[in-house]
């Protein structure tokens, strides 16, 4: 079953969605317009962005520190989480053991995110990335 | 601040707290782990500067699309490959992924 519809299979999955790194292509299902999910595409991709470039400078510091690469990220609300793993998005109600529920799927699902995300989320800029960023 | 309580938590490897600036204040590292003062340090600067912006991504999105429930915010986590870190306030654990119980790590974070 897609990602997306599983998660929305589970009560208390408000929106689930999937963003594409090189831009604000995007697709979803649940409680969201069409362009609250385009805004929210796009919010995650540039707190994905975010973080890794964080998770590039920390393991500068420290080679292999198991930071890197960023699988994704959590921003929790008072009632309303946000989960991001990968290139997927889901906003959830703050209930008992659902955020471990979703990381958990989301994990299992989506699998490890590996080294050429950066390069992905990257790419929009034009020219040889790979050159650019190594 | 009782850092050796939030080492309790599944999957601790580190607890530590920051000044709002993001300056390291106190840490407790678990024996063994690859983590050092000096990432804790870098890291509880990308904490400050991460809830700064997932505070003002919420405080827009919450004006645009007149949805509520981010505000105040509680919290914030970034996954990484082997650890995640998990902040609020000015505290934050790093927990292994394999063990990690989000909820309750934010939960103690909040009540801290």
């Amino acid at each position: 079953m897609h990602i997306v519809k599983q998660l929305m299979a589970i009560p208390g999955v408000i929106a689930a969605g999937e963003y594409a790194y090189r831009g604000d292509r995007f697709s979803y299902q649940g409680a969201l317009t069409d362009e609250f999910a385009r805004m929210a595409s796009i919010l995650c991709r540039a707190n994905t962005l975010s973080v890794n470039m964080q998770a590039e400078i920390f393991d500068s510091f420290a080679d292999s520190c198991g930071c890197k690469p960023v699988q994704g990220w959590i921003v929790r609300g008072h009632a309303i989480t946000i989960c991001a793993v990968g290139n997927y998005f889901a906003f959830i109600d703050n209930r008992e053991e659902l955020l471990n529920d979703v990381m958990t799927i989301m994990r299992a699902k989506v699998g490890d995110i590996h080294d050429d995300l950066l390069v992905n989320l990257y790419a929009k800029l034009g020219g040889d990335t790979r050159e650019a960023l190594y | 601040m009782d850092l050796q309580r939030m080492m309790e938590l599944p999957g601790a490897l580190a607890a530590f707290t920051y000044s709002d600036k993001g300056e390291l204040q106190s840490h407790v590292l678990r024996e063994g782990t690859e983590l050092t003062a000096d990432v804790l340090e870098l890291l509880a600067r990308s904490c400050v500067a991460n809830l700064a912006i997932a505070a003002m991504e919420a405080r827009g999105w919450e004006s645009l699309t007149g949805q509520g429930g981010f505000q105040p915010l509680k919290g914030f986590s970034v996954v990484g490959l082997e650890w995640s870190v998990v902040v609020d306030g000015n505290c934050g654990v790093v927990v292994k992924n394999r063990d990690a119980d989000y909820e309750a790590t934010f939960k103690a974070l909040q009540a801290a």
